[in-house]
């Protein structure tokens, strides 16, 4: 009898036991772990959000990193583009980020920067092998914190088959742009695809025509608190110029629904439904993945410029992609901050650009991609690059800018309420 | 139980156990032996709910975005925020419309479907499987595959429109802020009322057959033993899926968040899509906590309300 019940009193202690052993914080045991395996095997671990060419790119970087440190291993692991944003702020709150992740810079970058969670590493790069335009979005306080490998502009992409069936020819103005969208219209063919669901491929139109109807200036300005605001007439007269678009049809019906990672704005493209996207150069990547076969139709213009607007038909939206940073807490930083050199080095920028349709950020590249190429000397040629409000501003206005951007879209926010809405956040927020 | 257990082992006696039962009372070593079967839920759940819930209030308390180690302490700014935040009480509103669609279209469509398979049709077999599906699928699978079949120009949705000769109604269905909500509210009834289905015909199973004999043989027809007989022995079960239904959508998060992401325009926004906008996107832990916080009590004083009325009613029986 004493037996059992010792045996039922020492099941429950082991019961309990067992349960005080799993609800052991994970932390302490998982640095146990990778101390004793730092002797022999170390393991780094890397986010990225690039599909297809651009992925391999970043495994090939990973794979010659590997082999000039034995011993070390690189878990490369994707994430998806939207979620991305959402899952490295968790982690980085929770105290577990990714050796190396990737970003955008820009106002995004500076959330974590002035939370503590990012390497400094102004003296373990040279600021000198990348453009400027390139990393000044991960420079904040001449402190380095990121390193560039490309670059994207936004042009506006086209059906060449479908302008040449209706003899329409590249628009030079707006009016023309304007013309297009109405004999496109006629003809029964959605004028601009456009997947807006997670409200960035919207902003495009509205940082467009703002840039081309009050100049290059203007968001400077609103940014850096000097003059004009984002209640600035400009804004007013770019969203009340996308309403217009949006009565006379010139979206797919239920555009801010439809999910740009799930391809459902190239599909209208790719089944000739519709003749125009305006898309980052990424769009590249993403048709030879989906169908190649189209990439023979596919053509590419600036947006023209706005009659009587400040902005040149020259400046371009563009932004930098991928940055990649060194988490603060990262076990090894050391080696996190060599596999970043590697990943922004000339040969990764290289294989990037020519493979997955992007510019370099690396100096000295040479391109062999026809569009790059092309593409290339946009940007050479541009006078001005704006680089995406949703990358730059502070979150919050960022939020704000692209809830009330589709909000314009789907016509339930006036232009002047708009516009307000977001000068009022930014005004709280950015001092 | 435990009690008779420990008088039958204490029949014969050992010195040692004598020893022990001397030192401790019987009902201090009852005490012991409950607490021992207990401890281990009781510290999972006060691990993982009390202690959040606790944690979910302390946070609610500070502007703090959730990634940095500066904490403000704003005492309760973040709840009259709250109450003068007008897409939250959006998200609220659109709560409210998913308790109210869930109740009366989930429950009686389960309740329809769980008759339907006492039918003596050839197949039920094959049926039952088939009105279980959806609620096996994967809720993400479950989005994509109905943001694809609302899709305004390649969707399915639009196509049978077109085809039954209601072509005026065609439009982008998860694009349109008056219709989005309504889409995603059809598609998450689709996806629970199999649910409840399987709810109510585990109750129906267990209604004993000689009831429906003896109401049989007193002349009732079919309406009269549904209403008289099997309708008032489901009441437990109706209340219970009331219950589940109601909290679930209070706190329904899932299927919004792939289908809309709470747009367009905040008009699919519920309470926790907009709590993971703000905590996660908007960095926002303070805040995004306070919203925690107000669903929690809303989704605790409904819960008391139905347990109260149906213990009040279970008095009157």
């Amino acid at each position: 009898m004493t037996k059992i019940l010792n045996k039922r009193m020492l099941c429950i202690f082991i019961l309990i036991l067992s349960l005080l052993a799993g609800c052991q914080p994970g932390a302490p045991t998982t640095k146990t772990s990778s101390n004793a395996s730092s002797s022999n095997a170390k393991t780094l671990t890397i986010w990225h959000v690039e599909t297809g060419a651009g992925e391999q790119s970043i495994k090939n970087a990973a794979k010659r990193f590997e082999d000039k440190h034995p011993g070390v291993t690189v878990k490369v692991v994707r994430q998806e583009n939207d979620p991305y944003k959402t899952k490295l702020s968790v982690a980085m709150g929770g105290g577990n980020p990714p050796d190396v992740f990737h970003s955008w810079g820009g106002g995004w970058l500076k959330n974590f920067v002035d939370a503590g969670q990012v390497l400094d590493i102004t003296n373990e790069v040279d600021k000198d092998n990348y453009l400027e335009a390139a990393i000044s979005p991960a420079t904040y306080e001449q402190k380095v914190y990121g390193v560039p490998i490309g670059m994207d502009i936004v042009p506006v992409w086209y059906n060449k088959e479908i302008f040449k069936k209706y003899g329409i020819e590249e628009p030079k103005t707006y009016d023309e742009l304007l013309a297009i969208v109405k004999k496109l219209k006629a003809n029964n063919i959605i004028p601009f695809a456009l997947a807006n669901k997670s409200k960035w491929p919207g902003s495009f139109y509205m940082m467009y025509l703002a840039e081309r109807i009050g100049g290059k200036d203007l968001f400077n300005e609103a940014y850096e608190r000097t003059g004009k605001g984002f209640d600035d007439d400009a804004y007013v007269q770019a969203a009340t110029k996308i309403q217009e678009l949006v009565k006379m049809g010139a979206f797919p019906d239920g555009v801010n629904g439809l999910n740009y990672d799930t391809g459902q704005s190239r599909q209208l493209l790719y089944s000739n439904k519709a003749a125009m996207e305006i898309q980052g150069s990424w769009i590249i990547g993403n048709i030879r993945n989906e169908m190649p076969e189209f990439e023979k139709k596919l053509g590419f213009f600036l947006f023209p410029a706005v009659e009587g607007g400040k902005g040149s038909a020259k400046d371009v939206v563009g932004g930098v992609s991928p940055v990649f940073s060194v988490a603060e807490k990262s076990a090894n930083k050391e080696l996190a901050v060599e596999l970043v050199q590697e990943l922004g080095s000339k040969e990764t920028a290289e294989e990037m650009a020519n493979t997955n349709g992007g510019i370099s950020a690396v100096k000295g590249v040479q391109y062999e991609d026809e569009y790059v190429k092309k593409i290339n000397t946009v940007l050479e040629s541009a006078e001005y690059m704006q680089t995406y409000y949703d990358q730059t501003l502070p979150t919050e206005v960022a939020s704000e800018h692209l809830d009330t951007t589709q909000g314009i879209f789907g016509l339930s926010i006036t232009p002047e309420d708009a516009v307000k809405k977001v000068e009022e956040k930014a005004k709280e927020v950015i001092k | 139980m435990l009690k008779n257990n420990v008088e039958y082992s204490s029949v014969s006696r050992t010195p040692t156990e004598l020893a022990l039962k001397r030192k401790l009372s019987p009902k201090l070593k009852d005490l012991l032996v409950i607490a021992g079967f207990i401890a281990p839920a009781l510290l999972i759940y006060g691990i993982f709910v009390v202690y959040s819930i606790g944690m979910t209030f302390y946070y609610s308390l500070f502007n703090w975005s959730g990634i940095n180690n500066s904490f403000e302490f704003i005492g309760i700014q973040n709840y009259l925020n709250l109450l003068k935040d007008g897409v939250f009480w959006e998200a609220f509103g659109n709560n409210s419309l998913l308790v109210a669609s869930s109740l009366f279209t989930q429950l009686p469509l389960g309740l329809i479907m769980a008759l339907l398979l006492f039918s003596p049709l050839k197949g039920m077999r094959f049926f039952r499987s088939i009105y279980f599906m959806p609620f096996l699928m994967s809720t993400v699978a479950i989005g994509i595959l109905f943001t694809f079949m609302y899709d305004g120009n390649f969707g399915i949705v639009n196509q049978i429109l077109k085809a039954v000769g209601l072509g005026s109604l065609q439009q982008g269905w998860l694009g349109n802020e008056n219709t989005a909500i309504w889409a995603v509210i059809a598609t998450i009834c689709w996806q629970f009322a199999p649910f409840y289905m399987i709810l109510f015909r585990a109750a129906i199973v267990g209604i004993p057959e000689e009831l429906y004999e003896a109401a049989m043989i007193d002349g009732a027809n079919a309406k009269q033993r549904f209403l008289k007989l099997t309708l008032p022995l489901l009441m437990p079960t109706i209340v219970t899926s009331s219950i589940l239904s109601i909290i679930g959508s209070l706190k329904y998060f899932d299927l919004i968040y792939v289908m809309t992401g709470g747009g367009p325009n905040n008009s699919t926004e519920l309470m926790a899509t907009y709590m993971y906008e703000e905590t996660f996107t908007n960095f926002n832990m303070g805040y995004g906590s306070s919203i925690s916080f107000a669903m929690f009590l809303i989704a605790l004083v409904i819960t008391v309300i139905i347990v109260t009325s149906e213990q009040k009613r279970k008095g009157a029986n």
